[in-house]
């Protein structure tokens, strides 16, 4: 589904984000990406959906190299990878439902599909109660939801978590990472950037953690740190 | 089939693009309707002038004197070329006796024609042309046609007024080019602002998978009706000052050849509409495009 072939990414201003990048990610997987700050998981992320170009080596998502995707093209890209972030990034003058609708309705969809699918989102992200409140009225963990939906209701092939839960306290982190475990086993193939240790313990799921921009580690139901228990 | 949902939304944008950033769509709509009003008394100005010069001009006629000697089918080859010319209006074939039949009715009464035993007028073709600006190269190419004794055109009136003309549009053209282009800059800067006080919708947009252009449309449309609100609000102001200063213009100075009541009103407030949408939609468009591209 997703594959880094000796991917490096060099910014503008010099710095080393990522180095040689070598990562194949599976249909259907759930991967953690873990790390400290300013390792470059957000980097590796923005590669997959194309925010930023690799300096070298090659993306490859279902199937499409990105190196010679077209600018055109990338609108259409991104409609197969959602995004959620730690600042949930939702628009504070619309309801939950009008930000859930908003990704159809700039998309092209037709008010049919919105009508179809907007309610049917909500209720799989169980924020179906709040959705004429504006995102100001709701908890951290419901906004976040709320962005889930959002990233979720173009039925993307790919989820990408930037710090899902960086903002939120551990009962309602331990709630949304339980929410992306569901959406993942309905097939969504989901990569999580978190520095959560609690939770990555508890999931025991692929763990790959990046040290300076390169990969230090690649474990199949792996655990935060090596040899802690 | 349309699809009403869809058309809501759009609309919904727009106006919350409006509503939100009210002083900066106030700021782009009163722009346009200053740079209206001036390209409107301008034009207005411009439209005058020509009509006068049409009047002036259009008097000015090619006058073709022909030998003694032409013959009958010489005559009738100027004629038939003359009519068959587009660039010609109307030919006149006037007569040595009309001519002084003519003389005799314009100088009643201050000159004896009698005394004259022979009639010294040339038979004449009188050409009138559609564009002013064509009656020298018209009398210099029947110059040295066989049967022409010589052609008469208010030759130095004629060429100063052509030459005024064109000095006057070429100057009035630079005018309206400033003004369109200033007016763009202030537009163009301001719509920036209002792009970039949307940077998170935009970012949200991007993220989900909306196209250029869906990105674009809601500003272009933005632009189109602030362009067509300063528009609107120049010609309110443009008919107040007409309404206002007309009758003077016209009892006042009589001694102008012009008839401001010529000047097509409602044509000159279409292309000002027009002006309007085009300048905010470009402007917007320029304005989103670049911010786009460095985004
Ligand atoms: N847009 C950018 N321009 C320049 N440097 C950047 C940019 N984004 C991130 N970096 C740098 O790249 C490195 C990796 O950053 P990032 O991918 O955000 O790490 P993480 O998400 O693991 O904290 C850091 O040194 C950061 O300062
Ligand atoms: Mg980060």
């Amino acid at each position: 589904m997703i594959v880094f072939q000796d991917v490096s990414l060099v910014y503008p201003n010099g710095v080393h984000a990522l180095t040689e990048i070598s990562l194949t990610v599976a249909r259907g997987e759930f991967l953690f990406l873990v790390g400290s700050s300013g390792q470059g998981k957000s980097s590796l992320l923005k590669c997959v959906n194309r925010e930023v170009r690799p300096t070298e080596g090659e993306v490859i998502v279902d199937g499409h190299g990105l190196g010679d995707l077209r600018p055109r093209a990338i609108p259409f890209l991104r409609r197969k990878v959602g995004v959620v972030f730690q600042d949930f990034k939702l628009l504070h003058q619309k309801t939950v439902w009008e930000n859930v609708a908003y990704a159809l309705q700039v998309t092209g969809a037709s008010s049919r599909d919105v009508l179809r699918r907007v309610p049917r989102t909500l209720e799989l992200v169980g924020i179906a109660h709040k959705s004429k409140m504006f995102p100001h009225e709701l908890s951290g963990g419901e906004q976040q939801r709320t962005a889930i939906a959002r990233s979720l209701v173009n039925n993307p092939l790919i989820l990408l978590c930037d710090e899902p839960t960086g903002n939120l306290d551990p009962d309602t982190s331990s709630e949304i990472m339980a929410l992306l475990a569901r959406i993942n086993a309905k097939g969504t193939t989901m990569i999580v950037a978190t520095h959560n240790q609690a939770i990555v313990d508890r999931m025991r799921r692929r763990v790959v953690r990046l040290v300076n921009g390169r990969i230090a580690r690649d474990e199949e139901r792996g655990r935060y740190h090596v040899g802690l228990g | 089939m349309l699809d009403w949902g869809r058309v809501r939304f759009f609309w919904a944008e727009v106006a919350q693009n409006f509503t939100r950033n009210i002083t900066m769509a106030l700021t782009a709509i009163g722009t346009i309707a200053i740079a209206i009003v001036l390209l409107g008394v301008f034009l207005f100005l411009r439209t005058s002038f020509n009509i006068v010069m049409q009047n002036f001009v259009g008097q000015v006629a090619v006058a073709v004197y022909l030998r003694e000697d032409a013959t009958g089918p010489q005559v009738n080859a100027l004629v038939q070329n003359a009519k068959a010319d587009p660039r010609v209006d109307s030919v006149r074939f006037v007569t040595k006796k009309q001519a002084f039949a003519n003389l005799r009715r314009t100088l009643r009464g201050q000159f004896n024609l009698n005394v004259l035993n022979n009639n010294p007028l040339p038979n004449t073709i009188v050409i009138h042309t559609r564009e002013p600006a064509d009656v020298p190269v018209i009398a210099s190419e029947l110059q040295h046609k066989p049967g022409v004794a010589v052609v008469n055109f208010g030759s130095d009136v004629t060429t100063r007024l052509l030459r005024a003309e064109a000095l006057f549009s070429a100057i009035g053209a630079g005018i309206i080019a400033l003004l369109l282009l200033s007016t763009s800059l202030i537009m163009y800067n301001t719509i920036r602002l209002t792009v970039f006080a949307r940077q998170r919708e935009i970012r949200i947009m991007q993220l989900v998978g909306a196209t250029g252009w869906a990105v674009r449309w809601p500003f272009i449309f933005e632009g189109i009706l602030s362009g067509l609100a300063g528009a609107l609000i120049g010609l309110g102001a443009l008919q107040f000052g007409y309404r206002s200063f007309a009758p003077k213009i016209i009892v006042n100075l009589p001694f102008i050849p012009f008839n401001i009541t010529q000047v097509p009103l409602h044509h000159l407030a279409l292309e000002l509409l027009l002006v309007g949408a085009l300048v905010g939609m470009l402007s917007s468009l320029f304005s989103v495009s670049r911010y786009l591209q460095t985004a």
